[in-house]
């Protein structure tokens, strides 16, 4: 057996029983789902009747807790399941939660606290003030340990094939740290100022501000934190590098994935040579992309963050021999060529003079070999986004006519909406359900194309219909100029033989390793066309796997996308809002003019306004932003992003259920305006105003921060109310508003306190004594009900109320703050614990206790015991003494249970 | 024994290095004396090498701070000056033991109740007084010596003392943990109120019933003794190991018994409240007590219920006789006898639904659950009124031989009504039991309302001063049976604590004879109360000498003696003369901030 008890909860009752148990000398195993021991007690202002601090009686227990040498307690971990074993015993299964931070070395310094970017209701002070997501439960907090809350991948993050942690650069410059947003992208690839324009962005698809307003600008984000980076950066290298270690590595292609991949092992030490066929490098960012999307000297600058670390990118050296690399001294080599082979249109004419792949036009436009284009009429073969560009491209060389010629229809057309919606903004034209069956060529020159017309016909494999030609329909497009864009594929030579039929490089897809140990493939030549994110993951991935390969370490590991935490749902997001704020999206501006004749960029930058306050509308869907902040901030390096839920099976000789009660939901009042009215708040909340860990440093109504001079009590909140199910009478919340009432009038001593009550039940050891002394400072008692709060509109509250001992007339009063003494609930999670053969409950879901008189703390199930408020309502001191109750027969039942073992060994 | 060894005060002590902890209590010491102030003058002590003013001194964050500077700054003495020692002092012990520094190097100076609380309006003038009280916790601490605590075996027996449903359960719950009893009820009876009720609440049961199980159960036991008609009516010796007295009642003479047990927990239930006579009519046929009239309900057939032979039609009930108020009665609330009023007139509904029952009350203090009985009582026909603090209801005679109960019911718009009943029930609570022979037996000590003290509620809510006397059930202040037992557990749970471990840990706070200053006056011997002192020859010469484990470390002998031969270890003169000094010495030179 490796405990002789489990207990489940560590509030005050679940800390009692495992004191005394333990000092009884049973070994002890608690299980705590919150990060601290000490449950809601130690959150408390002070505790009614002696007033002492809630924390000087709390605090000790939760210290004697946490070190008793019979007690493990195991924080932040929940109990997943208990089963009940033929001999009475119980198998636990225990599920540690990740807390992301290396306890071991977590010395609870709360620089990871304020290093954090994303705040998020503070639940420890009934959320009337914000916590990080990277936090320290409280200041009391035992042990004083940091925990991430990450309730999963935030979608933006779970979207990027490049693995880039969109929500984290959006937090941080939310939170002003512009250049941390850089380095957070550069981390990944150096290619920062060009996915802050070229990419497209499948983040924000996924955004879960989209359902509302509009999704978070996240690309211009990150344009605009680059163009900030870049505005002042003097050639030095941006990040830390790694020691020389010796090793050289060649990468051929200096496309997206040969940039990248370069970058992350530059920065682990290695000497990198890339080696690009074409005259500058850059690939298809350079090549294909036009300018007016993005800049050639955008791409200079990214490039500029490679060069800057010593990579050396030689131009004009295609590879012809791999092997001669090996020989060179090269330990490892990256293919990285893209596709660079465009699909021909197999039509008669093809190969004439005005007839042009799409990827030689722009290549020829990049580097200076445009032609002239003044009055010409084009004709784009293709509907993706390289037919977009070739047209728009057309466009600013002067045509006078651009038509992109399309085998199906606009749905079909597999260029991005954003690309042919500002094609056709600035004069492009569509013919659609067409396809070219001959290049018309007079005189060696093009002059037209013939075209037929389709139809759509079933579905193919990839789901979209396929066009069939219609008999008969032929016509003739004039034109000057065709440029065939239907596709693209790598160029395997001189590779041929790790090729497969495709010409694509075979690979294993999660370690990007061909059949030749030393050589690695990455980005388009391993895929066919894909898109600069897929590119860059690729090699990230690539770099990975070879810097492994090189170590001799297994080709695993590459936690950026093999290990992420499952994508939450936008409506998982959406359910937990309390409120929304309205935002209005900030969208990018793009000057779209017909007949565009300039290749300047066609984007504005955000204003650092717009960038803050877009990023300012992000909803913090995984809480976590991966900002990598705390990681940084760390003395201790306790930060393990890579930490995952831990499940482990306990064998117990008992269990003492002390899982406590839950608060009532005051909002389910709705006549009383709790979470409509700012200046309505919980007994908890006044709780939390009142003690000495507040979190303003005076009692303040949330609406304005005006000190109150008159404030009402609403007692039996969701108590004694059978209109919201719960005909109970809660026990503490009468004492506790009296409690409350006695320190407010202490430490606002103008303030006038009144409390509409249904009677008051001051029942127990020196409480009628405490409620005369409340009296006695002048605190008002009013029986009746509330019946109804209205907000005035400087935020005070007209209540209404039943005056039954001055008349019983029905009488409105104005308050400053009203607070709604709410009480319990039960807490359900306890009827999941034992599956199949479940608890027994009472009629309102509180654990039944067969024998309350006789043998209080009993439950259903022999060697279950319930301690505290999990059983219905109950002050501290009744907690407490339950809980002793329970440790009787808790350890009863254990001696009785060796006994029996005894008796039959 | 370490104690022995113990020279205290022998020679002047090199520098001591001192801890000092002055504790923000939150804002309890804060709010009324500057602590910064305390610390920066402590800071100057000779010997004071860490001065410290934590928010919470007790918090598991402090601890850990001043288990680093023990064993950092080699401290060899620790003084948090902070609440009462009955709220910390064992936890900061405990931190002392944790960082092995010895734990009577501790010393609790309390600045909550004997400057902030006591000065909340003189802030420069509670300031200076918890400075100068710290300077005193100081200058005693520079003259501690290690002291060991007396480890005793423990008797692994207890006496529970009262036969009632709380001592019952408890003698049960003892033997269940291999634990002996010896139970003592006073009565010739087993089963005190519970025994005599009918059903009870919440469960329903016979309290007759629940008393006759765990009776049935206590005779199956080999290791619980009951005596009936027995008392308890001596006690020496110490926690773990008290040879205690008992008296037999027996016919024609009484038995005397002793037994030795680790442990006493006393469950001797209350008594009710007794309304004078014409306390609300009381005394007038017709008029009766919570208790005589649940005895009459619970004892009716299956109805019609009477009264002399009358028929009872309606019932009036009139609440918080006794309680709630200054005179006469008590100013408590017995928080049980509102829901066992509407308990019983549930049983009253059953026997016969035609009675009309009439609630004249203040609060209706059915709380929790009990909530559902109160519900259940007015679906039932019982009427509610609610009569004003300071305007009781009154009972008459009518005419026709019956009852008025004339009461302004605050729920009908302050209306004066006036209801015949045939029978008037006072709600009464329950009473502290007289137990002056028990109380001055244990030293029991007593709250204000006359019920027997725990050491605190949350902290050590079974415990009293007395170390090894717990305290369960009525005893202790109103409660219901479930409550009762809950206690009784409770009291268990922590004498098991104490008792399963096989030894105790006393304090070494114990007086000690110089016995070369000893001149064998004998002046010490008549003045212990616990007869820990007697005379013994030494180096042929007869001396006194104190047993360690039978003194209480009173002190009562150290200023009786003229040789000045017997010090008080933890306590010594010395050091009580630095304290004293530091305490009377000129005004700090530096000026509080006010």
């Amino acid at each position: 057996m490796d405990y002789d008890v489990l207990v489940i909860g560590s509030g005050i009752g679940g800390m009692e029983s495992s004191i005394k148990l333990a000092d009884m000398g049973y070994r002890v195993l608690l299980v705590e789902k919150e990060a601290s021991v000490g449950g809601r007690m130690i959150l408390l202002s002070k505790v009614f009747p002696t007033l002492d601090c809630a924390s000087c009686i709390s605090g000790p227990k939760m210290s004697s807790t946490v070190n008793h040498p019979n007690i493990t307690s195991k924080t932040f971990s929940e109990v997943e399941s208990i089963r009940r074993t033929e001999d009475g015993r119980f198998v636990a299964t225990i599920r540690e939660k990740a807390k992301f931070v290396d306890w071991a070395a977590c010395t609870g310094c709360d620089m990871c606290q304020k290093a954090c970017t994303v705040a998020v209701p503070d639940q420890f002070n009934a959320n009337l003030a914000a916590r990080r997501a990277a936090y320290i439960a409280f200041p009391q907090a035992v042990p004083k340990k940091a925990v991430l809350q990450r309730e999963g991948t935030s979608p933006c993050i779970g979207a990027c094939p490049a693995g880039i942690k969109a929500h984290g650069y959006v937090s941080l410059v939310r939170s002003g740290k512009y250049e941390e947003a850089f380095q957070l992208v550069l981390d990944a690839t150096p290619l920062v100022g060009t996915l802050g324009r070229a990419c497209y962005a499948p983040c924000e698809s996924e955004c879960t501000r989209a359902k509302l307003e509009g999704p978070v600008p996240i690309r211009l984000i990150k344009r605009f934190a680059a163009d900030r980076h870049y505005e002042s950066a003097d050639g030095s290298p941006a990040v830390e590098v790694a020691e020389a270690n010796g090793r050289k590595i060649a990468i051929i292609g200096s496309g997206p994935a040969g940039l990248t991949a370069a970058w992350q092992l530059a920065r682990k030490g290695y000497a990198v040579t890339i080696l690009e066929k074409r005259d500058q490098p850059g690939g298809y960012l350079r090549h294909a992309i036009p300018a007016y999307r993005l800049p050639h000297d955008v791409v200079d600058a990214d490039i500029a963050n490679l060069t800057a670390l010593g990579v050396e990118i030689r131009c004009n050296a295609p590879v012809t021999d791999p092997e001669a690399l090996k020989a060179e001294g090269y330990d490892a080599v990256i293919l990285a060529t893209g596709t660079q082979v465009a699909t021909r249109m197999d039509v008669p004419g093809e190969d004439a003079s005005g007839s042009v792949n799409g990827l030689d036009f722009l290549a020829a436009v990049a580097n200076g070999q445009a032609p002239d284009l003044s009055g010409k009429r084009v004709v784009v073969v293709g509907g993706g986004n390289v037919a977009m560009d070739a047209a728009r491209v057309s466009l600013r060389l002067g045509a006078a006519e651009a038509k992109v010629a399309y085998r199906r229809t606009r749905a079909e057309m597999p260029a991005h909406h954003v690309e042919s919606k500002d094609a056709e903004a600035e004069g492009a034209v569509f013919e659609l359900l067409v396809a070219p069956t001959e290049v018309i060529v007079a005189d060696g020159k093009v002059t037209g194309v013939r075209m037929q017309k389709m139809q759509l016909g079933a579905p193919d494999a990839s789901g979209r219909r396929s066009p069939e030609p219609i008999p008969g329909s032929d016509y003739v497009i004039d034109c000057d100029l065709v440029i065939s864009t239907i596709g693209m594929s790598p160029d395997p030579t001189p590779f041929a033989t790790l090729a497969d039929r495709r010409g694509r490089i075979s690979v294993d897809s999660k370690t990007l390793q061909t059949a030749v140990p030393y050589l690695f493939a990455a980005g388009d030549v391993t895929a066919g066309a894909t898109d600069i994110t897929r590119a860059i993951g690729s090699g990230r991935r690539a770099a990975h796997m070879v810097d492994r390969w090189l170590n001799d370490q297994p080709l695993d590991g590459f936690t950026a996308l093999d290990d992420r935490l499952e994508t939450i749902s936008q409506d998982s997001v959406l359910a937990r809002q309390t409120a929304f704020g309205h935002r209005h999206p900030v969208n990018g501006e793009v000057s779209l003019q017909k007949f565009p004749r300039d290749f300047s960029e066609i984007e504005a930058p955000l204003t650092i306004d717009q960038a803050r306050a877009g990023a300012g509308s992000c909803l913090d869907c995984g809480v976590c932003s991966e900002c990598q902040q705390c990681v940084q901030a760390c003395p201790a390096f306790a930060i393990k992003m890579d930490q995952r839920d831990k499940l482990t099976e306990l064998h117990v000789g008992a269990v003492v259920v002390a899982t406590g009660h839950k608060l009532f939901a005051a909002d389910l009042k709705p006549e009383y305006g709790f979470g409509k009215f700012a200046n309505v708040i919980t007994g908890m909340q006044m709780d939390r105003l009142l003690a000495p860990t507040r979190p303003f440093n005076t009692v303040l109504r949330p609406g304005d921060g005006k000190v109150p001079d008159r404030i009402a009590y609403i007692s039996c909140t969701g108590s004694r109310d059978k209109t919201v199910g719960n005909p109970l009478c809660s026990k503490f919340c009468c004492m506790y508003s009296i409690k409350q009432n006695q320190l407010i009038m202490g430490a606002l001593p103008l303030a006038d306190v009144t409390m509409h009550y249904m009677d008051m039940r001051a029942a127990g050891k020196r409480y009628e004594e405490f409620y005369t002394q409340a009296r006695d400072m002048g605190a008002q008692y009013i029986k009746g009900r509330v019946s109804r709060i209205v907000e005035e509109p400087n935020g005070d509250l007209l209540v209404r109320y039943e005056d039954i001992e001055g008349g019983g007339g029905i009488v409105e009063a104005s308050y400053d703050l009203v607070v709604l003494a709410v009480g319990i609930q039960p807490n359900r999670e306890v009827e999941r614990l034992f599956g199949e053969t479940p608890l027994g409950l009472d009629e309102y879901y509180y654990v039944a206790e067969p024998s309350a008189e006789i043998s209080p703390g009993q439950t259903t199930i022999p060697g279950v015991f319930v301690a505290g408020t999990a059983s219905g309502a109950k002050d501290i001191v009744d907690t407490i003494l339950h809980a002793g109750a329970a440790v009787a027969q808790v350890a009863a039942h254990l001696e009785h249970q060796h006994f029996t073992e005894e008796v039959m060994a | 024994m370490s104690t022995e060894a113990v020279q205290p005060g022998a020679d002047q002590p090199e520098q001591r290095r001192i801890g000092v902890y002055i504790c923000h209590c939150g804002g309890n010491i804060s709010d009324y004396v500057d602590v910064n102030a305390v610390r920066e003058a402590l800071a100057e002590e000779p010997g004071v090498v860490v001065s410290e003013s934590p928010v919470f001194a007790c918090s598991d964050g402090t601890q850990h701070d001043m288990i680093d500077a023990i064993h950092d700054q080699h401290l060899d003495g620790l003084v948090v000056a902070s609440c009462s020692p009955k709220l910390h002092q064992v936890t900061f012990r405990n931190v002392a033991k944790r960082a092995d520094l010895n734990q009577y190097a501790y010393t609790q100076v309390n600045v909550r109740e004997q400057a902030s609380w006591a000065h909340p309006h003189d802030r420069a003038g509670a300031t200076e007084k918890a400075i100068g009280l710290v300077r005193a916790g100081v200058a005693k601490t520079r003259l501690s010596d290690p002291l060991e605590p007396l480890v005793v075996k423990t008797e692994p027996r207890t006496l529970v003392v009262g036969g009632g449903i709380a001592g019952l359960r408890a003698a049960i719950g003892l033997a269940d943990l291999g634990i002996a009893v010896v139970l003592v009820e006073r009565e010739a009876e087993l089963g005190g109120w519970t025994g005599r009720f009918g059903p009870t609440f919440p469960d329903n049961r016979l309290g007759s019933d629940e008393v006759d199980e765990l009776v049935e159960q206590i005779r199956g036991r080999r290791d619980i003794t009951v005596y009936t008609r027995a008392e308890l009516t001596g006690k020496a010796g110490s926690f773990g190991n008290y040879d205690v007295q008992l008296t037999l009642h027996r016919e024609g003479s009484d038995k005397l018994l002793e037994v030795r047990v680790g442990s006493i927990i006393v469950a001797t239930g209350f008594d009710s409240y007794a309304p004078d006579e014409g306390e609300y009519g009381y005394g007038m046929d017709g008029v009766l007590t919570l208790p005589e009239f649940k005895a009459m309900v619970d004892a009716a057939p299956s109805g019609p219920l009477t009264v002399n032979g009358r028929p009872v039609r309606s019932i009036g009930y009139i609440y918080c006789v006794g309680s709630r108020q200054e005179a006469p009665g008590n100013e408590y609330c017995s928080k049980f006898c509102c829901t066992a009023t509407v308990h019983a007139s549930l049983q009253v509904a059953a026997l016969d639904p035609s009675i009309r029952q009439f609630h004249v009350y203040r609060d209706i203090r059915a709380y929790g659950r009990n909530e559902l009985l109160f519900n259940e009582s007015r679906d039932k026909g019982s009427t509610y009124l609610k009569f004003a603090d300071d305007n009781p209801p009154a009972v008459s005679k009518l005419a026709n031989g019956t009852l008025g109960l004339t009461v302004t019911d605050l729920l009908t718009e302050s209306r004066e009504v006036m209801l015949p009943v045939d029978l008037v029930v006072l709600v009464t609570g329950m009473v502290p039991r007289q137990n002056t022979s028990l109380v001055e037996l244990l030293k029991l000590p007593l709250g204000s309302d006359g019920f027997f003290n725990e050491i605190h509620p949350k902290l050590r809510p079974v415990e009293t001063v007395v170390d090894g006397v717990m305290i369960a059930g009525c005893c202790q202040s109103p409660r219901t049976v479930g409550e009762s037992v809950a206690a009784g557990l409770a009291a268990v749970a922590q004498s098991a604590a104490l008792l399963k471990k096989g030894f105790a840990e006393l304090e070494p706070l114990v007086a000690r004879v110089d016995p070369d200053k000893c001149t064998g006056s004998g002046a010490c011997l008549t003045t212990c109360p616990y007869e820990a002192i007697t005379s013994i020859q030494w180096e042929g010469r007869t001396i006194a000498s104190v047993d360690p484990a039978t003194c209480k470390g009173c002190g009562g002998c150290v200023p009786l003696c003229e040789q000045d031969a017997i010090d008080l270890l933890g306590y010594t003169d010395a050091q009580m003369r630095a304290a004293i000094e530091e305490l009377v010495a000129a005004q700090p030179q530096k000026e509080p901030v006010a």
